[in-house]
Parts: C-alpha cells; structure tokens; sequence
C-alpha cells in the first residue's frame, strides 16, 4: 500500500480519534437544523435551543479548545440567524464577563503573594489546640474565604496548608488514608460551600444576578444574596464535617502539626509588608463589593483588585498573563451572550411551557415538584458541565419558571455550587483530583450524600426561612 | 536505540519498568521514562497549574513527581543505575521544557543516559507527542488498564510497541515468532534476531498457513527465516500450527513467551474500525507482547 497514503489515512484517523465528539456534535446538529421547527418555536428560538445542546456536548467532551467553542457560538448565532452581528457583539460583555475576568485576575495576583503561610499560623493559633479542631478551623476558614474570594482563590492557598501536614503520612495503612482523605475533603467540601455565600464566591452568582436583572428587573444587592445563602453555607458546613469524620475514621495521629509550625515560621519584613498591604487591598475590595455593587457592578470592582497590586508592583502583567485562563472568560462570555439570545427569542419561554405540560402529567403537580426538578436538574447539570456555565445556559429557564419569585432564580444557582459528584464539576474538584490523592469514584461516593443532603437543606431553607425574608 | 518507557501507578509499573530497562540495557539504548498525569479540564487547568506552582515553590512534591522518584529509587535498587551521593532524588528541578511536558533534573544524573519525563493530558496523544519529539524506537507499556489504549497506541504512535502484560522477573521466557510473507514479519524478524543476541533467549519461530495449499510455501519461509538465526548463532526451532491463527498463536504462546510480532500491513481504516491480528494477539495474549514497526 502506497506509504503517504497509509500516513494520511493514519493522520485523519488519529484527528478523528481525539476529535470524535466534535464530529459527533456537528452531525447532530445538522441533523436537528433539517427537522421541521418545532410548533409554537420561532426559528431563531430553535436555532439557538440547538446551539445550547451544541455548546453541552462540546464544554462537556472537550474535543476542541475552549476558544473555539466560544467563537463557534457565536459565529453560529449569526450564521443560524439567531441574532444579528451587533446584536450579539453589544450582548458579549457585561458586568458578569467582566466579573470572571477580574476575579481570575484578582485570584492570581493575592496567590501570588504566598499568604499561604500567614494564613496557616492564624489557623494554628486559632485551632491549633487539637488535630481535629484544627482540621474543622481548615474547612472552616476555606468556607469564609471562599464565599468573599471564590473558590479558585482558596484552594491555591490552602492546599499547600493541607499538603504540608499530611505529607509523611504513610497511606498503605487505613487509619493514615484516612487522615489524608479527611484532610484533603476538609479543604475541599469548606471551598466548595463557602463559595456559595456571597456573589463573589462564583461566577453563576453574578452572572444569575445580572439575568434577573435584566430579565425580571429584579434587584439582589450583595446583603441580599448573603442573607439567604449564608444560613443555608453554615448549616451545610456543619453536615460535612459529621460527614466526613463519619465516612473517614481517622485517630489522626500520624498529622504532623509540629512539623508545620516549624515552616510557617520562615518570613521576613519584606513579605509582612507585602501581606499587610495585600490584606488591606482584599479587605477594600470586598467592603467596596457590599457597598459600591451596585453602582459600580461587581465585576469593576474586581477589576480594581487585580489592577492595585499591579500599580504596586505587588505582581507583573507577565504573571496575570500567564495565569489567566482567557479560553474560559472568553466561553463565559459567549454561553452568556447566548443565555440572552434564549431569552430574547422566546426559546426559554417555551422550553418553561413544555416543562409545565409535562408536570401536569404527573400525578402530584405543584410548585414544590417543579421548584425539586429545577434544582435537582441545576446540581446535576452543574457537576457535569461545571456550575457558571449551567447557569449562564439554564439560568434564563430557572427564572422564567417563576419571574417574580427569585427563589426559584436563587435556587438554581446556589444549587449549581453543590460541585459534590464529578472531579470536573469546580475547580477545587479538579485541583483535589489532579493531586493524585483522590480518585474520581472516592470522590463520587462522599458527594452523593453530601449533594442529597445539601439539595433537602436547600428545599427546607427555601420553605421556611427565604419567605420570612 | 532509544526506548520510551510509560509508567502509571507505583506496584503496576514494576514489571514494565523492570522489563523496559532490562532492554535497554542490552541495547546500551538511552532511555526516556514518561509519567502521564490525569488530563486536567480546561476550565481548571490554569488553576490546576497555579497549584501545582505554589506546592513547588513550598516544597511539596507535585503529584507525579512521587511516582518519578519511586521509579528512580527501583532502578537503584535494581543497579540499573549506580547509586551515588550526587544522584539522589530529594534535589531535583523541573523544567518546563513545552505545554504538558516536564522534564526533571538531578543532581550528578548526567552519566545515567535517563530522562524523566512527566506529561499531563491524554495518555495516547501525550505518548504520541513524546515518541514523536524524540524519535524514540520502543514504547514501552504495562498491559494493564484499558485494553482500546493498547490498540490506539499501536495504531497511532510512530514506534514499536512493547505491552508488557503479566511478565514476572522469576520465570524464563523463550522469544516467539509468529512470521508470514509480509513485510511487517521482515520488521518482527530483525528485532528478534536482535532480542535474541542480547538476551541469549530460545527463539521458536512459527507460522500459521491459511490452507492445506500454502503448507509448502510457509515452511519455505520458516526454513529461510531459521537460517538468518543461524547465520547470527542463534539457536531455533520452527513449527507449522493449524487453526485459527490468532487463537492457535495467543494459546501456544502461553504465559512464558515474549511474543514479537510485525505490524499489520491493513488499511490504517479498516484496522482501526476492525481490527488486525497482531491487535487481536497483543490483547488476547497473556505474556509480553512486541509489535514492531
């Protein structure tokens, strides 16, 4: 057989190997755009319903960068007649988008400044007195932080911590497997509830403030947003840690604190004024989120973090660069430009009416079912497609189920932040993973009780406490 | 020569690694030993790296680096590589050398003709791009796992592919030929000839004819094959087996032959879609397996 002709058929079929999903993916597509629309859908409405089913497959199988799949969006919306071009550029950027941006940026730049090791002697001394105390301080902490900071922010800073005291431990044996699984879970459970306490804890917060905003004119200031999740973070809080000391019985004594408190002692003058003055920069920036959010947006604000330790010198553009994950914040920007598109077109309006007419098939038909499949749907959705890019695409169903209710808007999002199930459901699950330490299943088997747990609260929380609100 | 030799998890990988360096040894080849990290999403992959940034500048072993340094502490134990003051593992630098290839360096390392190699994202396309980057001659990969990556490895990467399956250090091992008239036997005979020198292991060369017709013509092929053995001095034995040739191969091999075999000479397109024999051996059969390009 002719060899160039053995190397290009090897050639494709190696593109085809690795790329299968987007084959996949394009053919489906081109399948539904030949079917007839559907009655009672316009056709923009359906183009763009096909577009969001396009965008699950290829966010969730990966079979090309991130980027590409945000310009495919939007080249297909104009392409497909969704939208016009300025339409869809003017819907492109918006205090959500920048938001993603200047948190990432933000992020980087306090990572950068290694308060990991200021973070851990205030741990020590606050928690210090005993291991498991110390361990309910990590997640403790992790969940504060992560509500203000975000979730990608935390776990940079406190893996390193929870790294360092279980690094000896011997994990052949089960007591010590234990020790480093309750650990690791301690910091990782903290990071993933606190980050649904504040709208700066994640992206899906912001970007479903700015949905009911433009949606339903519906205002959530940051104390708003605060008084009705951080009840529900700090009931979960304490679930997880009886979770997991239940799940992983550990005597926990082979965690070496001592060892730790020796290394968080190395600093000098140098870095205390850099940390002094990175801890006034975080503290002004969130204030500002609590007072100024709403003339200036949260997003600015974020912006304005990342920007002073720039001035400062406090990190490089180099750094920021290098860090920022672009492909995403650009993906943000194009799921959310087509999250307005469902809208505008009518599409989520008639996705709500079919969801309707199916639950009026059941035999128990009320709001509480439809406010159960909602969040259920959200969660799951999220832990297989991560949670802001949920939100962004289903986020516009979530309130046209109920415009003038925003529990069920609320709902939705907080319910995307239960990352419990899959490793590629947040970044802290991923960063968890990548360690080696936890394994996907491990990971699967503590989150189902810890998202069923979690979706209960929610509903009770919802009943009984956001109505007195 | 220049051999790649893939590890994953630490106990799973002694056999491979074990076997790999055995070979290279006898071809005094310089080696390549690769860790393929979990491929990372990419909407966490910057943060992932961020992380992985900061355990470094704390002293903490990345994830990877452990099973690295495992490896290089078996290859001492094994005297596959001297053990010195100067080469010990606990003082090594990473160099980010290209996207999701790492190399680490040793202190005093430099005389030992070894890299290490760590990689994150999906194995087939991170070993292809390693094989490729290299031009490396022999991967090298446990048998365990997945059994669809031993065949995409074999498809795809641009090298001989050795699955180390069920191989055990104590048991003595014949090489075992399976030939026909195609060019990819010529390939699988020059690599045992030189297997066989090395290793000074009985070579058994044997053919499965299609018919009761080709009987004549295959044992025209094993004698001219068993006479390029002995032109090299090497001792061997040929058979004629009948039946089906995968099955009859894959059961005479047992589970004390390394069997080497040519590649297929298929349309890359119908072997990717249905298979190919040496595919077919490579995963029925229950010892080490060589195909060779």
């Amino acid at each position: 057989m002719n060899e160039s002709y053995k190397i290009i058929s090897s050639s494709i079929l190696f593109w085809f190997s690795q790329k299968k999903w987007f084959v996949y993916s394009i053919l489906i597509s081109i399948f539904l755009l030949n079917l007839a629309t559907p009655v009672g859908l316009s056709i923009p409405a359906y183009h763009s319903l096909i577009i969001l089913l396009l965008v699950f497959m290829l966010v969730t199988f990966e079979p090309i960068p991130f980027p590409a799949i945000a310009l495919l969006t939007l080249v297909l919306q104009v392409v497909l007649g969704v939208a016009p071009p300025n339409v869809i550029a003017s819907s492109l950027m918006n205090d959500a988008v920048l938001f993603v941006m200047g948190s990432l940026m933000f992020a980087i730049a306090i990572v950068h400044q290694g308060l990991d090791i200021r973070l851990a002697k205030f741990i020590i001394k606050i928690f210090g007195k005993s291991k498991r105390m110390f361990l309910a301080g990590l997640m403790a902490i992790s969940a504060i932080l992560s509500s203000f900071l975000g979730e990608h922010t935390v776990i940079a800073i406190m893996l390193p911590i929870g790294l360092s005291v279980i690094k000896n431990i011997d994990t052949q044996k089960l007591d010590g497997k234990n020790a480093v699984l309750l650990t690791l879970f301690s910091i990782a459970y903290g990071t993933i509830i606190g980050s649904i306490g504040t709208p700066s804890g994640g992206a899906r917060n912001v970007i479903m403030i700015n949905y009911l905003q433009e949606f339903s004119n519906v205002n959530i200031d940051y104390w708003k947003w605060m008084k009705h999740a951080y009840p529900i973070l700090i009931i979960q809080l304490v679930v997880a840690y009886f979770v997991l000391q239940f799940t992983f019985p550990s005597s926990l004594k082979n965690i070496k604190m001592r060892g730790f408190k020796k290394n968080v002692g190395k600093t000098n003058i140098k870095k205390d004024i850099n940390h002094l003055f990175s801890f006034f920069i975080i503290i002004g920036i969130v204030c500002s989120w609590f007072a100024f959010n709403e003339t200036y947006g949260l997003g600015i604000i974020a912006l304005t973090g990342a920007l002073i330790f720039m001035i400062f010198g406090m990190i490089s553009w180099e750094e920021i660069n290098k860090n920022t994950n672009w492909g995403v914040i650009l993906l943000f920007a194009a799921t959310i430009s087509l999250g307005f598109q469902i809208n505008e077109t009518g599409a989520s309006s008639w996705l709500v009416v079919k969801f309707n007419e199916l639950l009026s098939t059941l035999p128990s038909n009320s709001m509480d079912l439809s406010w159960s499949i909602m969040a259920v749907l959200s969660g799951l959705t999220a832990n297989f497609f991560t949670s802001s890019a949920t939100v962004s695409l289903i986020g516009p169903m979530a309130i046209e189920l109920h415009p003038t209710d925003i529990s069920f808007a609320l709902s939705s999002a907080i319910a995307s932040g239960f990352s419990f199930l899959t490793v590629i459901s947040s970044p802290t699950a991923m960063i968890l993973y990548s360690t080696g330490l936890v394994s996907t299943k491990m990971f699967f088997r503590v989150g189902i009780l810890m998202f069923s747990i979690s979706i209960i609260i929610l509903y009770l929380m919802s009943q009984f406490y956001w109505v007195n609100l | 020569m220049k051999i790649l030799i893939a590890i994953g998890g630490k106990e799973f990988s002694k056999p491979t690694l074990d076997l790999g360096m055995k070979i290279a040894n006898s071809f005094k080849s310089s080696t390549t030993i690769a860790y393929v990290g979990k491929k990372i999403s990419q909407f966490s992959e910057k943060d992932v790296s961020v992380v992985h940034q900061n355990l470094d500048d704390r002293e903490l072993y990345r994830p990877g680096i452990r099973t690295l340094e495992w490896a290089y502490d078996f290859l001492i134990s094994k005297k596959y590589i001297e053990e010195k003051e100067l080469n010990k593992f606990n003082d090594y630098l990473l160099v980010d050398e290209e996207n999701s290839r790492m190399k680490v360096l040793l202190k005093g390392q430099q005389s030992d003709n070894i890299d290490l190699i760590m990689r994150t994202g999906e194995i087939i396309e991170q070993l292809k791009n390693e094989v490729e980057k290299n031009n490396h001659d022999i991967t090298i990969i446990g048998g365990g796992g997945n059994k669809g990556i031993h065949q995409k490895l074999i498809q795809f990467i641009d090298s001989s592919v050795f699955v180390v399956k069920n191989y055990s250090v104590n048991k003595t091992y014949k090489i075992l030929l399976p030939i026909n008239e195609s060019k990819g036997s010529d390939m699988a005979i020059e690599t045992a000839i030189n297997f066989a020198k090395s290793y000074k292991l009985d070579v058994e060369i044997i053919s499965v004819p299609e018919d009761r017709k080709s009987i004549d013509e295959v044992e025209k092929i094993l004698t001219k094959t068993k006479e390029k053995f002995s032109k090299n001095k090497i001792k061997s034995k040929t058979k004629i087996i009948e039946g089906g040739a995968v099955n009859s191969i894959v059961n005479y091999a047992n589970d004390d032959s390394i069997v080497i075999l040519g590649v297929s000479p298929k349309n890359p397109i119908m072997k990717y879609f249905f298979g190919s024999k040496p595919l077919s051996i490579a995963q029925k059969c229950n010892c080490p397996v060589l195909i060779t390009k």
